[in-house]
């Protein structure tokens, strides 16, 4: 290889050019010279403590740096104090039991914790090694011992004491809260459980668990809560007059919530109650009307339903059924007729249940052959919101087509296929919904109720 | 969230509420304490200009009775004014209609006089 071309390393040692100036002294004493003035510099400012004891531990010879760190001076030391002098009670003791023995023993001893006492009341944590040097006869001489400084050492040990106590610490804390949450999780499952047992017993009160059998019916009914209680706002019911005929009513409370259900549940009653005693539907439902207005809103808490009442009179002769019904402020009732159309049972201007002491309700009557149903529905249909962006109604138009197109069908058929309308509505459908089907069989077809 | 906003202002026949804004389970409860709050002699006229209302449901409806009730409680008439088409139906359907003095703006609905049109 060419050596010419070769940049000159400046931190390599053996560069030529740095031993210019060294003044003719060989390169390795230059060194020596310029990082140390003398061996002896070296022992008394060395970065740990030297000191050399007579075999009693009489201090012979101690190191400046020692000497700093114990604040005491030479003259007060050298022959005047042993090495144990210069400990604590507690380094006393030990030095006493374990660092004599083994250093007698052994010859040789290191790396021992002990504490220096400084004139000044303080303490220093040290790590101490010693070594007896013997004469040419064998015999011990002298202890030369090194005292390193191990306060930081020991200010991390108990640093990391320190950390470890308070991960501990942090350990059981999060053990407790654990605890906690887990106490507190079990008790609001219980809670929960309880809340939910009793809203079944109460939601019970509000909806029929199963329809009647009606004798030359088919009834399905179907209800989409909104409310995440399940405490129903709308509510249907069937039920028996006397021998042969039935009445039917759906309704829906004005509001949400608890208070809603709790207004629920009295229509509900009342209109079972009053039909029993006149089952004429304007007569129910001014019964009704009353209740709610002397209960809500005479007490200043208005609260009001819209509700369509019927009775069912099935005609053996035909094998159809009278219908006689009376709406107040409930949308109108659709009847879908066995030759596949539909249309309203129109009852304009019947009012809200509830809100005056005297209210009008208003009449309808139609008669059910064979093959036709009666629909009753609440408005959380026809006012779901339908369309990309939510903005426009289902409406009644699109709900008379959509019926028109199941007309003929049973009751169990057109709920099905209304249930899977609301279905597709999805977030558009932000109410309850009550539906509640009543159909007279086509010939052949078996009476059947579902809900 | 359509934040409902009520304006009062004094018309000849008595106080005028310009509502905007959904009439909702959440908002109605407001148009509730408004109304209540709001002073009313008798023989005073309560109008509720509605052309702003976007939309309305049953909590409406009850907060509209609520007004009747008090307007008629301190012996003052009330009248709803620009109800928008799709309120106006949900007030056939419930039989309102019949209740409320319905007017086509605020202009006829404090024109003085008996409330009804």
């Amino acid at each position: 290889m060419d050596r010419t071309d070769r940049q000159p390393d400046p931190h390599d040692p053996r560069d030529p050019r740095d031993r210019r100036g060294a003044g003719g002294q060989s390169p390795d004493a230059a060194f020596a010279a310029l990082l140390e003035d003398s061996a002896e510099e070296l022992y008394e400012n060395a970065p740990c403590g030297y000191l050399s004891t007579l075999m009693d531990g009489t201090v012979a010879k101690i190191n400046t740096t020692l000497l700093g760190w114990l604040g005491l001076t030479r003259e007060a030391v050298v022959g005047r104090m042993r090495f144990t002098d210069l400990l604590t009670t507690g380094g006393k003791l030990y030095h006493e039991t374990h660092f004599a023995p083994l250093l007698r023993m052994r010859g040789e001893i290191s790396g021992i914790a002990l504490e220096l006492a400084r004139a000044d009341g303080g303490r220093i944590p040290v790590l101490v090694s010693s070594v007896v040097k013997h004469g040419s006869t064998g015999e011990p001489l002298l202890i030369r011992t090194t005292v390193f400084d191990a306060r930081d050492r020991r200010a991390y040990e108990e640093e990391l004491l320190r950390g470890r106590r308070a991960a501990e610490a942090a350990r059981r804390q999060a053990e407790a809260a654990r605890r906690q949450a887990e106490a507190a999780r079990r008790q609001a499952e219980a809670d929960r459980a309880r809340l939910q047992e009793t809203l079944a017993v109460l939601q019970q009160s509000l909806l029929p668990d199963t329809l009647p059998e009606v004798p030359g019916l088919q009834t399905a009914a179907y209800y989409h809560t909104a409310s995440p209680d399940h405490l129903t706002g709308d509510f249907y019911d069937v039920f028996p007059l006397d021998g042969t005929r039935f009445a039917f009513f759906l309704g829906d409370v004005c509001g949400k919530g608890p208070q809603a259900a709790a207004v629920t549940s009295l229509t509900r009653y009342t209109l079972r109650a009053a039909a029993l005693h006149d089952p004429d539907p304007v007569a129910a439902l001014t019964t009704l009307n009353q209740v709610l207005h002397e209960r809500y809103t005479a007490g200043g808490d208005p609260r009001y339903c819209t509700t369509v009442f019927g009775t069912l009179d099935p005609d053996p002769a035909t094998g159809g059924s009278t219908v006689h019904l009376a709406s107040g402020g409930h949308p109108p009732a659709l009847v879908l007729r066995a030759d596949g159309t539909a249309h309203f049972l129109p009852t304009p201007g019947g009012l809200l249940v509830g809100v005056l002491p005297q209210a009008t309700f208003t009449t309808a009557t139609t008669t059910l052959a064979p093959g036709d149903t009666l629909l009753l529905y609440t408005d959380g249909l026809t006012e779901a919101r339908t369309g990309p962006d939510r903005t426009h109604l289902f409406g009644d138009q699109a709900l008379l087509a959509f019926a028109a197109r199941h007309a003929g069908r049973p009751p169990h058929t057109l709920i099905h296929a209304l249930t899977g309308l609301l279905a597709g509505f999805g977030d558009g459908l932000d109410d309850d919904t009550a539906l509640l089907a009543l159909g007279v069989p086509a010939p052949d077809s078996p009476t059947r109720s579902t809900r | 969230m359509n934040p409902l906003k009520i304006t009062t202002r004094d018309a000849a026949t008595g106080p005028v509420l310009e509502i905007t804004g959904a009439l909702d389970h959440h908002t109605a409860p407001h148009l509730r304490a408004h109304v209540t709050a709001t002073a009313l002699d008798a023989g005073r006229r309560l109008v509720l200009d509605l052309k702003g209302v976007t939309f309305c449901d049953s909590s409406g409806i009850s907060a509209l009775i609520a007004a009747r009730h008090h307007a008629h409680t301190a012996h003052a008439d009330i009248a709803l004014a620009a109800v928008p088409a799709n309120m106006l139906r949900i007030l056939r359907i419930v039989g309102l209609d019949q209740i409320f003095p319905l007017h086509p703006d605020t202009a006829t609905a404090t024109r003085p006089g008996p409330a009804s049109p």
